[in-house]
């Protein structure tokens, strides 16, 4: 009864029942990678600029333009107020006593007003994200061009309440679309593709694998879009639940405009995350963006694969999990059981 | 057990392919992909063949039907589960003792659905730099995936230059701002 109970309380929430968090590339929620290098503390705070000229030209920190070359001590009762980075381990000359003689060529008095090196742990590469750059900069200071709208979204903040209405409206069709596929005996599983600009459902899909292996709800909803085209080639019409919104160029583009191509500029919804073939199906149908509920085991827009964020793939797009999540495990969860009890018939 | 290990050493010798074999099939997909050339599609074409009989067959179809998954073993595969419900075959044991022939390495959608189809063994042309699902962009055909059927195996390089300079065709076409190849008058 436990499902039954939630599945209730869930119908009665709102948009704030529930966040949007990106589906970010590896390189972008990858920890930070450091990489060792000398340092060594500058105790004569009057020399810095010339050593930082010298060190420069010395050793230039090539591919680490995102470090800082000077950081002030965080020892408060340091002596010194500074610290300089002299070269990477790597770029060091191989002694056995590490000194700055052993480091630097000795030169005159050139290296005057440097302390003992030490070793420090620096990050290898300009930091992406704002977690990423807070982590960067515990190491030693970093510089950051942020993505303001990376950041807003890793906070969950990157859409209004408006905007999260009108995304709770369209995933909750979705969810009803996976509910008139469990009925049907097939997996619960809906989808939605949306015009955006004119916040339009195009198609409405659901699992129809009881016809067909592959028919995956994306896929039916791909087909249903390419119907709204005057193309596609299978036949859904049985199903009440799956149907589209013919577009009329005329009242699409009054000037003449460019017909609708494919899923070029639209968004998805679907109630659980995309399965390789449907996340690839997305790629080839230049989808905008991705909204799914729930995660799923063999999930390739996050779980298995970051296929959105591919290197080497012609198409990227944006993927944001978590729209009714809870109402969206729900349907998972009522998979899960139905499996269990129908293998336990077998 | 000893009925696993014989349908395994079954399904085994059902897949030594010979070269004639391969030939003969390998050179209809091509007649296949030929046919996607002259009608503006991606030159892909495959064949599904399950103990010595075409079950299904297929080009790339996708700007006829403005579907963008309209791949050439989509269409075969489409064909095969046709296939199935006429001759009244259990469609999952057809599949496992299936055999698809096609010019270019699948891509990464259609070998996830290769998998789910449960197709054992796949025999292809040429490599696909940009989309391939067997090892040049992602590796699915072997990946560790619980709910996507079962792994298959591949047979690379059958006719490869072949099916790259049908792909180089093709897409000099495509890009309208290549030069425009010269129309002789003959
Ligand atoms: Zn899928
Ligand atoms: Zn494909």
């Amino acid at each position: 009864m436990e499902p039954q109970m939630k599945r209730w309380k869930g119908s009665e929430c709102d948009a704030d029942s529930w966040v949007a968090y990106p589906i970010l590339s590896d390189e972008q929620s990858e920890d930070v990678e450091l990489v060792e290098a000398f340092a060594a503390p500058i105790v004569n705070k009057k020399e810095t600029s010339r050593l930082i000229r010298e060190l420069n030209s010395l050793y230039p920190l090539n591919g680490l333009q995102h470090v800082k070359r000077v950081r002030a001590c965080r020892n408060k009762d340091s002596p010194h107020p500074l610290e300089v980075l002299l070269c990477l381990i790597s770029d060091a000359p191989n002694t056995k006593e590490v000194s700055i003689l052993s480091l630097l060529p000795s030169d005159g008095d050139k290296w005057e007003g440097l302390g003992e090196p030490f070793v420090v742990k620096i990050p290898a590469r300009p930091p992406l994200t704002r977690p990423q750059f807070e982590l960067a900069s515990q190491r030693w200071p970093t510089s950051f061009h942020e993505d303001k709208q990376v950041t807003v979204a890793l906070k969950g903040e990157l859409f209004s309440p408006q905007q999260k209405a009108t995304m709770h409206m369209f995933m909750t069709s979705a969810v009803a679309a996976a509910r008139a596929a469990e009925q049907l005996g097939m997996e619960a599983v809906g989808a939605v593709v949306v015009d955006p600009e004119r916040e339009q459902v195009v198609a409405v899909g659901h699992d129809c694998r009881g016809d067909h292996p592959l028919h995956h709800a994306v896929m039916v909803c791909i087909d249903l879009v390419a119907q709204s085209q005057g193309g596609g080639c299978h036949r859904s019409d049985r199903y009440a639940a799956c149907r589209f919104t013919p577009t009329d160029p005329t009242e699409l583009h009054p000037e003449g405009g460019a017909l609708p191509y494919i899923c070029t500029g639209y968004d998805l919804y679907v109630t659980r995350e995309p399965c390789v073939m449907c996340a690839m199906a997305l790629v080839h149908s230049r989808i905008g963006r991705v909204f799914y509920g729930a995660a799923s085991a063999d999930g390739a827009l996050g779980t298995n694969f970051k296929i959105h964020a591919q290197k080497d793939l012609n198409h990227r797009f944006e993927v944001y999990r978590g729209v009714l999540s809870e109402q969206c495990e729900d349907l998972n969860m009522q998979d899960v059981l139905r499996e269990h009890v129908e293998g336990r018939t077998e | 057990m000893a009925t696993e290990e014989g349908s395994k050493a079954e399904l085994e010798a059902d897949f030594s392919i010979n070269d004639e074999e391969m030939k003969r099939w390998m050179g209809r997909a091509f007649e296949m992909a030929k046919d996607a050339l002259e009608n503006g599609e991606v030159p892909v074409g495959c064949l599904m063949v399950h103990r010595d009989e075409v079950v299904g067959k297929g080009r790339n179809e996708v700007n006829e039907t403005k579907n963008a998954t309209r791949h050439a073993e989509m269409v075969a595969l489409d064909q095969v589960l046709d296939w199935c419900r006429h001759s009244n075959l259990d469609v999952r044991s057809v599949c496992e003792r299936t055999v698809l022939y096609v010019t270019v390495e699948p891509c990464v959608m259609c070998a996830a659905a290769l998998r789910l189809m449960n197709i054992p063994l796949v025999v292809y042309g040429c490599r696909n730099e940009r989309f391939g699902g067997c090892g040049s962009v992602l590796d699915i055909s072997s990946a560790n995936l619980h709910d996507t059927g079962t792994t298959f195996r591949c047979v690379a390089g059958h006719r490869a230059q072949e099916a790259v300079e049908m792909l180089k065709t093709f897409y000099k076409q495509e890009n309208p701002n290549a030069p425009r190849p010269k129309t002789r008058k003959d």
